[in-house]
Protein backbone atom coordinates (compact mmCIF):
# COMPACT_ATOMS: atom_id res chain seq x y z
CA UNK A 1 0.00 0.00 0.00
CA UNK A 2 2.93 2.43 1.18
CA UNK A 3 3.98 1.58 -2.69
CA UNK A 4 0.93 2.95 -4.35
CA UNK A 5 1.13 5.65 -2.31
CA UNK A 6 4.61 6.18 -2.85
CA UNK A 7 3.97 6.01 -6.69
CA UNK A 8 1.11 8.35 -6.84
CA UNK A 9 2.81 10.90 -4.72
CA UNK A 10 5.52 10.67 -7.13
CA UNK A 11 3.26 11.07 -10.36
CA UNK A 12 1.85 13.84 -8.76
CA UNK A 13 5.79 15.50 -8.36
CA UNK A 14 6.35 14.37 -12.70
CA UNK A 15 2.88 15.98 -12.99
CA UNK A 16 4.24 19.25 -10.98
CA UNK A 17 6.86 19.23 -13.12
CA UNK A 18 5.32 18.85 -16.67
CA UNK A 19 3.16 21.57 -16.05
CA UNK A 20 6.24 24.02 -14.87
CA UNK A 21 7.75 22.82 -18.08
CA UNK A 22 4.78 23.76 -19.97
CA UNK A 23 4.28 27.00 -18.22
CA UNK A 24 7.58 28.38 -19.34
CA UNK A 25 6.00 28.24 -22.95
CA UNK A 26 3.16 30.69 -22.51
CA UNK A 27 2.39 31.48 -25.68
CA UNK A 28 2.07 28.15 -26.72
CA UNK A 29 -0.36 27.41 -24.51
CA UNK A 30 -2.31 29.85 -25.65
CA UNK A 31 -2.56 29.46 -29.07
CA UNK A 32 -2.82 25.97 -28.79
CA UNK A 33 -5.57 26.03 -26.24
CA UNK A 34 -7.83 28.27 -28.31
CA UNK A 35 -7.08 26.48 -31.81
CA UNK A 36 -7.97 23.44 -30.02
CA UNK A 37 -11.85 25.09 -28.97
CA UNK A 38 -11.90 26.49 -32.61
CA UNK A 39 -11.64 22.58 -33.78
CA UNK A 40 -14.06 21.64 -31.49
CA UNK A 41 -16.71 24.41 -32.43
CA UNK A 42 -16.77 23.49 -36.00
CA UNK A 43 -18.23 19.52 -34.73
CA UNK A 44 -20.77 21.62 -32.34
CA UNK A 45 -22.03 23.29 -35.40
CA UNK A 46 -22.03 20.03 -37.84
CA UNK A 47 -24.15 18.37 -34.51
CA UNK A 48 -26.59 21.48 -34.88
CA UNK A 49 -26.19 21.11 -38.55
CA UNK A 50 -27.58 18.08 -38.33
CA UNK A 51 -30.52 18.77 -35.99
CA UNK A 52 -32.05 21.21 -37.75
CA UNK A 53 -33.05 18.13 -40.46
CA UNK A 54 -34.48 16.36 -37.79
CA UNK A 55 -35.97 16.31 -34.54
CA UNK A 56 -33.77 13.74 -32.41
CA UNK A 57 -31.59 11.24 -33.05
CA UNK A 58 -32.15 7.02 -31.79
CA UNK A 59 -34.50 9.08 -28.70
CA UNK A 60 -31.90 11.43 -28.27
CA UNK A 61 -32.39 15.84 -28.92
CA UNK A 62 -30.15 18.18 -29.59
CA UNK A 63 -29.15 19.20 -26.00
CA UNK A 64 -29.09 15.30 -24.94
CA UNK A 65 -26.29 14.82 -27.57
CA UNK A 66 -24.65 17.95 -26.12
CA UNK A 67 -24.87 16.99 -22.87
CA UNK A 68 -22.74 13.61 -23.73
CA UNK A 69 -20.22 15.47 -26.31
CA UNK A 70 -19.46 17.59 -23.53
CA UNK A 71 -19.31 14.52 -20.78
CA UNK A 72 -16.48 13.18 -23.35
CA UNK A 73 -15.03 16.47 -23.77
CA UNK A 74 -13.86 16.20 -20.27
CA UNK A 75 -12.73 12.93 -20.12
CA UNK A 76 -10.67 13.45 -23.44
CA UNK A 77 -9.68 17.03 -22.14
CA UNK A 78 -8.31 14.95 -18.69
CA UNK A 79 -6.87 11.68 -20.68
CA UNK A 80 -5.28 14.07 -23.55
CA UNK A 81 -3.33 16.01 -20.96
CA UNK A 82 -2.55 12.89 -18.49
CA UNK A 83 -1.56 10.81 -20.64
CA UNK A 84 -0.21 12.23 -23.88
CA UNK A 85 3.15 11.50 -23.30
CA UNK A 86 2.34 7.43 -24.63
CA UNK A 87 2.40 8.89 -28.11
CA UNK A 88 6.06 10.06 -27.88
CA UNK A 89 7.53 6.54 -26.66
CA UNK A 90 7.92 5.53 -30.27
CA UNK A 91 9.15 8.73 -32.29
CA UNK A 92 10.93 10.36 -29.26
CA UNK A 93 12.47 8.08 -26.44
CA UNK A 94 12.98 5.39 -28.52
CA UNK A 95 13.59 6.42 -31.39
CA UNK A 96 16.03 9.47 -29.94
CA UNK A 97 17.42 6.62 -27.10
CA UNK A 98 16.35 8.68 -24.45
CA UNK A 99 13.85 5.19 -23.54
CA UNK A 100 17.39 4.11 -21.89
CA UNK A 101 17.22 6.79 -19.32
CA UNK A 102 14.13 5.90 -18.38
CA UNK A 103 14.85 2.45 -17.42
CA UNK A 104 17.73 3.99 -15.60
CA UNK A 105 15.16 5.28 -12.84
CA UNK A 106 14.05 3.60 -9.85
CA UNK A 107 10.20 3.58 -10.92
CA UNK A 108 8.29 1.86 -13.59
CA UNK A 109 8.75 3.26 -16.85
CA UNK A 110 5.32 3.54 -17.26
CA UNK A 111 4.54 6.44 -14.32
CA UNK A 112 8.26 8.01 -15.71
CA UNK A 113 6.63 8.33 -19.67
CA UNK A 114 3.25 8.92 -18.59
CA UNK A 115 4.25 11.65 -15.56
CA UNK A 116 5.84 13.03 -18.73
CA UNK A 117 3.11 13.93 -20.51
CA UNK A 118 2.67 18.06 -21.02
CA UNK A 119 -0.33 18.22 -23.65
CA UNK A 120 -1.39 21.71 -22.35
CA UNK A 121 -3.71 22.54 -25.69
CA UNK A 122 -6.00 19.78 -23.68
CA UNK A 123 -6.78 22.20 -21.60
CA UNK A 124 -9.44 23.74 -24.24
CA UNK A 125 -11.06 20.59 -24.40
CA UNK A 126 -11.51 20.05 -20.69
CA UNK A 127 -13.08 23.64 -20.49
CA UNK A 128 -15.17 23.41 -23.56
CA UNK A 129 -16.48 20.31 -21.65
CA UNK A 130 -17.29 22.25 -18.91
CA UNK A 131 -19.06 24.90 -20.60
CA UNK A 132 -21.21 22.78 -22.48
CA UNK A 133 -21.87 20.76 -19.52
CA UNK A 134 -23.05 23.36 -17.59
CA UNK A 135 -25.27 24.67 -20.04
CA UNK A 136 -26.81 21.65 -20.98
CA UNK A 137 -27.76 20.28 -17.50
CA UNK A 138 -29.15 24.66 -17.28
CA UNK A 139 -31.02 23.78 -20.28
CA UNK A 140 -31.80 20.42 -19.42
CA UNK A 141 -33.25 21.11 -15.85
CA UNK A 142 -31.53 18.65 -14.43
CA UNK A 143 -30.79 20.03 -10.96
CA UNK A 144 -27.05 20.24 -10.26
CA UNK A 145 -26.45 18.27 -6.93
CA UNK A 146 -23.81 17.70 -4.84
CA UNK A 147 -23.92 14.52 -5.45
CA UNK A 148 -24.06 14.79 -9.36
CA UNK A 149 -21.08 17.24 -9.49
CA UNK A 150 -19.23 14.78 -6.96
CA UNK A 151 -20.68 11.58 -9.85
CA UNK A 152 -19.42 13.94 -12.75
CA UNK A 153 -15.90 14.70 -11.32
CA UNK A 154 -15.51 10.72 -10.66
CA UNK A 155 -17.00 8.82 -13.65
CA UNK A 156 -15.24 11.53 -15.70
CA UNK A 157 -11.75 10.80 -14.33
CA UNK A 158 -12.67 7.04 -14.39
CA UNK A 159 -13.11 7.67 -18.51
CA UNK A 160 -10.28 9.10 -18.72
CA UNK A 161 -8.13 6.29 -17.16
CA UNK A 162 -10.42 4.32 -19.25
CA UNK A 163 -8.83 6.06 -22.04
CA UNK A 164 -5.71 6.24 -20.78
CA UNK A 165 -5.54 2.13 -20.57
CA UNK A 166 -6.86 2.03 -24.29
CA UNK A 167 -3.95 4.19 -25.20
CA UNK A 168 -1.39 2.01 -22.84
CA UNK A 169 -1.94 -1.08 -24.20
CA UNK A 170 -1.62 0.00 -27.65
CA UNK A 171 1.58 1.68 -27.02
CA UNK A 172 3.23 -1.38 -26.82
CA UNK A 173 3.36 -0.67 -30.45
CA UNK A 174 6.42 1.40 -30.02
CA UNK A 175 8.70 -1.61 -29.17
CA UNK A 176 7.94 -2.62 -33.18
CA UNK A 177 7.56 0.86 -34.90
CA UNK A 178 8.77 4.13 -34.34
CA UNK A 179 5.48 5.71 -35.82
CA UNK A 180 3.70 4.13 -32.57
CA UNK A 181 1.87 7.28 -32.14
CA UNK A 182 -0.10 6.95 -35.71
CA UNK A 183 -1.12 4.19 -34.52
CA UNK A 184 -2.57 4.74 -30.96
CA UNK A 185 -3.80 7.75 -32.55
CA UNK A 186 -5.91 5.77 -34.97
CA UNK A 187 -7.49 3.70 -32.08
CA UNK A 188 -8.42 6.11 -30.11
CA UNK A 189 -10.12 7.78 -32.49
CA UNK A 190 -13.07 5.11 -32.59
CA UNK A 191 -13.91 6.85 -29.23
CA UNK A 192 -15.87 9.30 -31.64
CA UNK A 193 -18.64 6.62 -31.89
CA UNK A 194 -19.22 7.23 -28.59
CA UNK A 195 -20.20 10.69 -28.58
CA UNK A 196 -23.38 9.47 -30.16
CA UNK A 197 -25.76 7.18 -29.22
CA UNK A 198 -24.95 3.38 -29.80
CA UNK A 199 -28.30 2.44 -30.92
CA UNK A 200 -27.90 4.22 -34.20
CA UNK A 201 -25.17 1.83 -35.23
CA UNK A 202 -25.22 -1.85 -35.79
CA UNK A 203 -23.93 -4.96 -33.72
CA UNK A 204 -21.02 -4.49 -35.13
CA UNK A 205 -19.60 -1.58 -33.88
CA UNK A 206 -21.83 -1.73 -30.85
CA UNK A 207 -19.65 -4.60 -29.77
CA UNK A 208 -16.22 -2.35 -30.60
CA UNK A 209 -17.25 0.23 -28.34
CA UNK A 210 -18.48 -1.51 -25.27
CA UNK A 211 -16.24 -4.77 -25.54
CA UNK A 212 -13.27 -4.57 -27.63
CA UNK A 213 -12.86 -0.59 -26.98
CA UNK A 214 -15.09 -0.01 -24.13
CA UNK A 215 -15.25 3.84 -25.28
CA UNK A 216 -19.16 3.81 -24.14
CA UNK A 217 -17.92 3.63 -20.32
CA UNK A 218 -16.15 6.96 -21.04
CA UNK A 219 -18.88 8.87 -21.30
CA UNK A 220 -22.38 7.47 -23.01
CA UNK A 221 -23.39 4.84 -19.95
CA UNK A 222 -22.46 7.93 -17.33
CA UNK A 223 -24.51 10.49 -19.63
CA UNK A 224 -27.35 7.93 -19.67
CA UNK A 225 -26.88 7.82 -16.09
CA UNK A 226 -26.95 11.60 -15.59
CA UNK A 227 -30.48 12.20 -18.05
CA UNK A 228 -31.86 9.43 -15.43
CA UNK A 229 -32.22 6.49 -18.36
CA UNK A 230 -30.05 4.18 -17.34
CA UNK A 231 -28.81 4.04 -13.84
CA UNK A 232 -26.71 0.59 -13.27
CA UNK A 233 -24.33 0.44 -16.42
CA UNK A 234 -22.71 3.44 -15.49
CA UNK A 235 -20.70 1.44 -11.98
CA UNK A 236 -19.09 -0.74 -14.29
CA UNK A 237 -17.22 1.97 -15.67
CA UNK A 238 -14.73 1.97 -12.46
CA UNK A 239 -14.21 -2.09 -12.80
CA UNK A 240 -13.76 -1.72 -16.85
CA UNK A 241 -11.19 1.10 -15.95
CA UNK A 242 -9.15 -1.44 -13.32
CA UNK A 243 -9.45 -4.36 -15.79
CA UNK A 244 -7.97 -2.38 -18.49
CA UNK A 245 -5.13 -1.21 -16.75
CA UNK A 246 -4.13 -4.71 -15.05
CA UNK A 247 -4.21 -6.08 -19.13
CA UNK A 248 -2.34 -2.93 -19.68
CA UNK A 249 0.50 -2.85 -16.99
CA UNK A 250 0.65 -6.76 -17.85
CA UNK A 251 1.33 -6.71 -22.09
CA UNK A 252 3.61 -3.39 -20.96
CA UNK A 253 5.71 -5.54 -18.89
CA UNK A 254 5.63 -8.03 -21.89
CA UNK A 255 6.73 -6.37 -24.24
CA UNK A 256 9.63 -4.51 -22.54
CA UNK A 257 11.17 -7.91 -21.60
CA UNK A 258 11.29 -8.81 -25.14
CA UNK A 259 12.33 -5.81 -26.30
CA UNK A 260 14.71 -6.24 -24.25
CA UNK A 261 16.52 -9.12 -25.10
CA UNK A 262 16.63 -8.33 -28.93
CA UNK A 263 18.76 -5.12 -28.35
CA UNK A 264 18.03 -2.43 -30.43
CA UNK B 1 32.28 -10.83 -1.97
CA UNK B 2 32.38 -9.29 -4.87
CA UNK B 3 29.75 -6.14 -5.93
CA UNK B 4 29.67 -7.13 -9.40
CA UNK B 5 30.28 -11.06 -11.08
CA UNK B 6 30.05 -11.39 -14.81
CA UNK B 7 30.27 -15.23 -15.50
CA UNK B 8 30.67 -16.56 -19.12
CA UNK B 9 28.43 -13.51 -20.39
CA UNK B 10 27.51 -13.97 -23.85
CA UNK B 11 25.13 -11.00 -25.80
CA UNK B 12 24.32 -12.10 -29.74
CA UNK B 13 22.07 -9.73 -31.82
CA UNK B 14 20.35 -11.01 -34.86
CA UNK B 15 20.67 -8.28 -37.07
CA UNK B 16 18.69 -7.43 -40.55
CA UNK B 17 21.40 -8.28 -43.89
CA UNK B 18 20.75 -5.56 -45.94
CA UNK B 19 20.45 -6.17 -49.60
CA UNK B 20 21.79 -4.31 -52.47
CA UNK B 21 19.52 -1.86 -54.62
CA UNK B 22 15.74 -1.15 -54.04
CA UNK B 23 14.83 -4.65 -55.16
CA UNK B 24 17.27 -5.93 -52.15
CA UNK B 25 15.03 -3.54 -49.86
CA UNK B 26 12.27 -4.52 -51.37
CA UNK B 27 13.40 -8.19 -50.63
CA UNK B 28 13.90 -7.42 -46.76
CA UNK B 29 10.51 -6.19 -46.82
CA UNK B 30 8.89 -9.44 -48.03
CA UNK B 31 11.37 -12.09 -46.03
CA UNK B 32 14.07 -9.99 -44.19
CA UNK B 33 17.37 -12.33 -43.42
CA UNK B 34 18.73 -11.89 -40.63
CA UNK B 35 22.12 -13.05 -39.28
CA UNK B 36 23.95 -13.38 -35.98
CA UNK B 37 26.15 -11.11 -34.63
CA UNK B 38 27.69 -11.91 -31.25
CA UNK B 39 29.09 -8.88 -29.69
CA UNK B 40 30.33 -9.87 -26.19
CA UNK B 41 31.92 -13.66 -26.66
CA UNK B 42 31.88 -15.58 -22.54
CA UNK B 43 33.27 -12.80 -20.78
CA UNK B 44 34.35 -13.30 -16.78
CA UNK B 45 35.29 -11.09 -14.38
CA UNK B 46 34.56 -10.20 -10.60
CA UNK B 47 34.82 -6.45 -9.24
CA UNK B 48 34.99 -5.26 -5.47
CA UNK B 49 33.63 -2.53 -4.12
CA UNK B 50 35.54 0.66 -4.24
CA UNK B 51 36.98 -0.62 -7.25
CA UNK B 52 37.60 2.42 -10.27
CA UNK B 53 37.92 -0.04 -13.71
CA UNK B 54 38.55 1.05 -16.44
CA UNK B 55 36.55 -0.04 -19.13
CA UNK B 56 38.38 0.00 -22.77
CA UNK B 57 38.33 -1.37 -26.43
CA UNK B 58 37.57 0.03 -29.55
CA UNK B 59 34.58 0.95 -31.12
CA UNK B 60 32.26 -1.96 -31.68
CA UNK B 61 34.65 -4.37 -29.24
CA UNK B 62 31.38 -4.93 -27.01
CA UNK B 63 32.13 -2.01 -24.37
CA UNK B 64 28.39 -0.44 -24.18
CA UNK B 65 26.84 -3.76 -24.63
CA UNK B 66 28.66 -5.15 -21.84
CA UNK B 67 27.53 -1.98 -19.90
CA UNK B 68 23.67 -1.80 -21.02
CA UNK B 69 23.62 -5.76 -20.11
CA UNK B 70 24.89 -4.81 -16.42
CA UNK B 71 22.29 -2.14 -15.84
CA UNK B 72 19.97 -4.24 -16.99
CA UNK B 73 18.78 -2.53 -20.14
CA UNK B 74 19.35 -5.51 -21.88
CA UNK B 75 19.01 -9.34 -21.28
CA UNK B 76 22.06 -11.79 -21.96
CA UNK B 77 21.89 -14.41 -24.23
CA UNK B 78 23.81 -16.82 -22.25
CA UNK B 79 25.69 -16.35 -18.58
CA UNK B 80 24.81 -15.00 -15.61
CA UNK B 81 25.32 -11.72 -13.97
CA UNK B 82 25.28 -10.39 -10.31
CA UNK B 83 25.38 -6.64 -9.55
CA UNK B 84 25.32 -6.18 -5.85
CA UNK B 85 23.28 -9.24 -5.27
CA UNK B 86 20.81 -8.92 -7.60
CA UNK B 87 20.16 -9.90 -11.26
CA UNK B 88 19.71 -6.49 -12.90
CA UNK B 89 17.91 -8.13 -15.54
CA UNK B 90 15.35 -10.07 -13.94
CA UNK B 91 15.18 -6.87 -10.91
CA UNK B 92 15.72 -3.80 -13.06
CA UNK B 93 14.04 -1.35 -10.98
CA UNK B 94 15.87 -2.76 -7.69
CA UNK B 95 19.00 -2.33 -9.53
CA UNK B 96 18.24 0.98 -10.39
CA UNK B 97 18.04 1.89 -6.94
CA UNK B 98 21.66 1.45 -6.06
CA UNK B 99 23.34 2.89 -8.93
CA UNK B 100 23.76 5.94 -10.97
CA UNK B 101 24.88 6.12 -14.98
CA UNK B 102 25.76 8.50 -17.49
CA UNK B 103 25.32 7.80 -21.18
CA UNK B 104 27.12 10.45 -23.21
CA UNK B 105 25.62 12.76 -24.59
CA UNK B 106 21.86 11.73 -23.07
CA UNK B 107 21.00 14.10 -20.36
CA UNK B 108 18.92 12.82 -17.42
CA UNK B 109 17.68 16.02 -16.57
CA UNK B 110 14.72 18.04 -17.08
CA UNK B 111 15.54 20.01 -20.30
CA UNK B 112 13.15 23.24 -19.30
CA UNK B 113 13.58 23.50 -16.00
CA UNK B 114 16.41 25.22 -13.50
CA UNK B 115 18.86 22.29 -12.68
CA UNK B 116 17.98 22.49 -9.04
CA UNK B 117 14.22 21.12 -9.92
CA UNK B 118 16.02 17.87 -11.38
CA UNK B 119 18.04 16.86 -8.29
CA UNK B 120 14.75 17.61 -6.20
CA UNK B 121 13.01 14.72 -8.09
CA UNK B 122 15.82 12.54 -8.42
CA UNK B 123 15.55 12.97 -4.82
CA UNK B 124 12.15 12.54 -4.10
CA UNK B 125 12.50 9.56 -6.66
CA UNK B 126 15.11 7.83 -4.66
CA UNK B 127 14.04 8.12 -1.76
CA UNK B 128 17.12 10.07 -0.01
CA UNK B 129 16.42 12.12 3.13
CA UNK B 130 16.88 15.52 3.30
CA UNK B 131 19.60 15.38 5.44
CA UNK B 132 22.01 13.45 3.08
CA UNK B 133 20.25 14.83 0.26
CA UNK B 134 21.37 18.78 1.59
CA UNK B 135 25.01 17.06 2.52
CA UNK B 136 25.41 15.83 -1.24
CA UNK B 137 24.19 18.62 -2.47
CA UNK B 138 26.32 21.11 -0.58
CA UNK B 139 29.79 19.59 -1.28
CA UNK B 140 29.05 18.42 -4.89
CA UNK B 141 28.63 22.17 -5.74
CA UNK B 142 31.59 22.87 -3.73
CA UNK B 143 33.86 20.32 -5.84
CA UNK B 144 31.90 20.73 -9.13
CA UNK B 145 31.22 24.18 -8.72
CA UNK B 146 27.90 24.49 -9.61
CA UNK B 147 26.97 27.51 -7.71
CA UNK B 148 25.51 29.56 -10.09
CA UNK B 149 24.32 27.03 -11.97
CA UNK B 150 21.74 25.70 -9.89
CA UNK B 151 18.81 27.78 -11.48
CA UNK B 152 19.70 28.18 -14.90
CA UNK B 153 17.25 26.00 -16.82
CA UNK B 154 19.16 23.09 -18.71
CA UNK B 155 18.59 23.83 -22.21
CA UNK B 156 20.36 27.14 -21.17
CA UNK B 157 23.85 25.35 -19.94
CA UNK B 158 27.22 24.83 -22.36
CA UNK B 159 28.38 21.26 -22.59
CA UNK B 160 30.61 21.27 -19.34
CA UNK B 161 28.13 23.03 -17.67
CA UNK B 162 25.38 20.37 -18.81
CA UNK B 163 28.18 17.30 -17.86
CA UNK B 164 28.85 18.99 -14.33
CA UNK B 165 25.63 18.95 -13.17
CA UNK B 166 24.82 15.23 -14.89
CA UNK B 167 27.27 14.11 -12.69
CA UNK B 168 26.13 15.69 -9.85
CA UNK B 169 22.89 14.30 -10.67
CA UNK B 170 24.17 10.91 -10.85
CA UNK B 171 25.94 10.90 -7.47
CA UNK B 172 23.20 12.37 -5.60
CA UNK B 173 21.32 9.07 -4.15
CA UNK B 174 24.83 7.73 -3.16
CA UNK B 175 24.80 4.61 -5.60
CA UNK B 176 27.07 2.05 -5.02
CA UNK B 177 28.21 1.52 -8.43
CA UNK B 178 28.26 3.79 -11.01
CA UNK B 179 28.51 3.31 -15.00
CA UNK B 180 30.29 6.33 -17.01
CA UNK B 181 29.44 5.81 -20.55
CA UNK B 182 32.11 8.40 -22.24
CA UNK B 183 31.56 11.04 -19.69
CA UNK B 184 34.10 13.38 -20.99
CA UNK B 185 33.37 13.60 -24.94
CA UNK B 186 33.65 16.93 -25.98
CA UNK B 187 34.80 18.57 -22.84
CA UNK B 188 37.67 21.07 -22.50
CA UNK B 189 40.67 19.94 -20.02
CA UNK B 190 39.19 22.07 -17.15
CA UNK B 191 36.23 20.57 -16.81
CA UNK B 192 37.67 17.42 -17.35
CA UNK B 193 39.79 17.68 -14.79
CA UNK B 194 37.33 18.96 -12.80
CA UNK B 195 35.07 15.30 -13.33
CA UNK B 196 38.20 13.26 -12.67
CA UNK B 197 38.74 14.93 -9.46
CA UNK B 198 35.18 14.31 -8.10
CA UNK B 199 34.88 10.77 -9.48
CA UNK B 200 38.55 10.62 -6.99
CA UNK B 201 37.09 12.67 -4.36
CA UNK B 202 33.85 10.19 -4.02
CA UNK B 203 35.22 7.01 -4.26
CA UNK B 204 37.84 8.20 -1.62
CA UNK B 205 34.87 9.34 0.72
CA UNK B 206 32.04 6.55 -0.63
CA UNK B 207 33.61 3.41 -1.53
CA UNK B 208 31.71 3.96 -4.77
CA UNK B 209 32.42 1.41 -7.49
CA UNK B 210 33.10 3.15 -10.90
CA UNK B 211 33.26 1.42 -14.25
CA UNK B 212 34.38 3.84 -16.80
CA UNK B 213 34.04 3.53 -20.56
CA UNK B 214 36.68 6.49 -22.41
CA UNK B 215 38.11 6.88 -25.96
CA UNK B 216 40.29 9.55 -23.71
CA UNK B 217 42.56 7.12 -22.12
CA UNK B 218 43.61 10.33 -19.92
CA UNK B 219 40.40 9.72 -17.92
CA UNK B 220 42.02 6.12 -16.90
CA UNK B 221 45.34 7.05 -16.30
CA UNK B 222 43.83 9.31 -14.33
CA UNK B 223 40.76 7.59 -12.40
CA UNK B 224 41.41 3.95 -12.74
CA UNK B 225 43.62 1.74 -11.05
CA UNK B 226 42.63 -1.46 -12.85
CA UNK B 227 41.67 -1.82 -16.31
CA UNK B 228 39.81 -4.35 -18.73
CA UNK B 229 40.70 -3.68 -22.06
CA UNK B 230 38.06 -5.89 -24.49
CA UNK B 231 38.68 -6.63 -28.23
CA UNK B 232 35.95 -8.27 -30.19
CA UNK B 233 34.09 -9.55 -27.78
CA UNK B 234 36.72 -10.85 -25.33
CA UNK B 235 38.87 -9.57 -22.43
CA UNK B 236 42.42 -9.58 -23.73
CA UNK B 237 43.06 -7.80 -20.58
CA UNK B 238 42.18 -7.80 -17.11
CA UNK B 239 44.40 -6.49 -14.04
CA UNK B 240 46.09 -3.56 -12.66
CA UNK B 241 46.96 -0.31 -14.55
CA UNK B 242 50.75 -0.38 -13.75
CA UNK B 243 50.93 -3.56 -14.07
CA UNK B 244 49.31 -3.75 -17.65
CA UNK B 245 51.90 -0.33 -18.57
CA UNK B 246 55.22 -2.57 -16.99
CA UNK B 247 53.99 -5.52 -19.56
CA UNK B 248 53.24 -3.91 -22.30
CA UNK B 249 54.68 -0.21 -22.28
CA UNK B 250 58.76 -1.19 -21.48
CA UNK B 251 59.75 0.92 -23.85
CA UNK B 252 60.31 4.48 -24.12
CA UNK B 253 59.93 7.24 -26.73
CA UNK B 254 62.65 10.22 -27.58
CA UNK B 255 62.82 12.95 -29.85
CA UNK B 256 66.15 13.75 -31.24
CA UNK B 257 67.07 17.61 -31.85
CA UNK B 258 69.68 17.21 -34.14
CA UNK B 259 72.26 19.24 -37.12
CA UNK B 260 74.47 18.47 -39.64
CA UNK B 261 72.85 14.93 -40.57
CA UNK B 262 74.06 13.54 -43.29
CA UNK B 263 71.72 11.48 -45.15
CA UNK B 264 68.57 9.44 -43.61
CA UNK B 265 69.72 7.85 -40.89
CA UNK B 266 67.30 4.96 -40.88
CA UNK B 267 69.00 3.58 -44.36
CA UNK B 268 72.61 3.97 -43.31
CA UNK B 269 72.32 2.63 -39.53
CA UNK B 270 71.26 -0.03 -37.97
CA UNK B 271 70.13 -0.10 -33.68
CA UNK B 272 69.94 -2.77 -31.70
CA UNK B 273 66.12 -2.63 -30.18
CA UNK B 274 65.65 0.74 -31.09
CA UNK B 275 63.25 1.76 -33.86
CA UNK B 276 63.38 4.87 -36.16
CA UNK B 277 59.95 5.97 -36.17
CA UNK B 278 60.27 9.37 -37.68
CA UNK B 279 63.12 10.88 -39.34
CA UNK B 280 63.11 14.83 -40.77
CA UNK B 281 65.91 17.18 -41.36
CA UNK B 282 66.28 18.33 -38.11
CA UNK B 283 64.87 15.87 -35.54
CA UNK B 284 64.41 12.15 -35.45
CA UNK B 285 61.78 10.18 -33.41
CA UNK B 286 62.55 6.92 -32.15
CA UNK B 287 61.15 4.27 -29.57
CA UNK B 288 63.18 2.06 -27.41
CA UNK B 289 63.49 -0.77 -25.18
CA UNK B 290 64.75 -0.10 -21.62
CA UNK B 291 65.66 -3.85 -21.11
CA UNK B 292 67.32 -4.23 -24.79
CA UNK B 293 69.54 -0.87 -24.38
CA UNK B 294 69.93 2.23 -23.34
CA UNK B 295 69.80 6.11 -24.31
CA UNK B 296 73.37 6.38 -24.17
CA UNK B 297 74.25 3.14 -26.48
CA UNK B 298 71.77 4.90 -28.75
CA UNK B 299 73.23 8.35 -28.73
CA UNK B 300 77.06 6.88 -29.72
CA UNK B 301 75.59 5.34 -32.85
CA UNK B 302 73.78 8.18 -33.75
CA UNK B 303 76.30 10.85 -32.78
CA UNK B 304 78.71 9.05 -35.70
CA UNK B 305 76.18 10.66 -38.32
CA UNK B 306 75.25 14.08 -36.87
CA UNK B 307 75.74 16.18 -33.87
CA UNK B 308 72.41 15.67 -31.12
CA UNK B 309 71.89 19.50 -29.98
CA UNK B 310 68.97 18.09 -27.15
CA UNK B 311 66.51 15.17 -25.99
CA UNK B 312 63.07 14.94 -24.99
CA UNK B 313 62.46 11.53 -23.75
CA UNK B 314 58.50 10.46 -22.13
CA UNK B 315 57.63 7.00 -21.86
CA UNK B 316 55.33 5.04 -23.31
CA UNK B 317 51.76 6.33 -21.79
CA UNK B 318 48.52 3.61 -21.78
CA UNK B 319 47.30 5.35 -25.71
CA UNK B 320 51.08 4.41 -27.35
CA UNK B 321 50.35 0.76 -25.75
CA UNK B 322 47.22 0.35 -26.67
CA UNK B 323 48.04 1.46 -30.18
CA UNK B 324 50.65 -1.42 -30.40
CA UNK B 325 47.92 -3.85 -29.00
CA UNK B 326 45.27 -2.64 -31.97
CA UNK B 327 48.48 -2.92 -34.54
CA UNK B 328 49.02 -6.23 -33.73
CA UNK B 329 47.48 -9.72 -33.72
CA UNK B 330 44.95 -8.66 -31.49
CA UNK B 331 46.29 -10.52 -28.58
CA UNK B 332 48.62 -9.72 -25.66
Amino acid sequence: MTKVLDNIRLYGSFLKTSLKEMLVYRLDCIVGMTSQMVTQAVEIIFIWIVFQNTENLAGWNFMQIMLLYGITLLSVGIADFCFDALYDIGPKYIREGDFDKILLRPVHPLLSIIGGSKEFTSLGYFLLGLIITIIMLVKLAIPITIFLILKIVFFSIVGALIIGGINTICSISSFWTYRSNEFIWSVYQIYTFAQYPIDIYNGFIKFLITVILPFAFVAYFPTMNYLGWDIYLIYLSPIVAIVLWIIAVKVWNLALNKYRSTGN
Amino acid sequence: MAIIEVENLVKTYKILQKQDGLIGYFKNLVRPKYKELTAVKGINFNIEEGELVGYIGENGAGKSTTIKMLTGLLTPTSGKIVVNGIVPYEKRIENNKSIGAVFGQKTQLWWDLPVIESFRLIKQMYKLPDGEYRKNLKKFTQILELEELLDKQVKNLSLGQKMRCEIAATFLHNPKIVYLDEPTIGLDVFVKENIRKFIKDINREKKTTVILTTHDLKDIEDVCNRIILLDQGEIIYDGDKQKFKDIYGKYVFAELVVSNKNGKLSDTITLNGCEIVEETEKSIKIKFNHEETTIMQILNTISNHCVVEDIHMREAELEDILKEIYKGAHKC
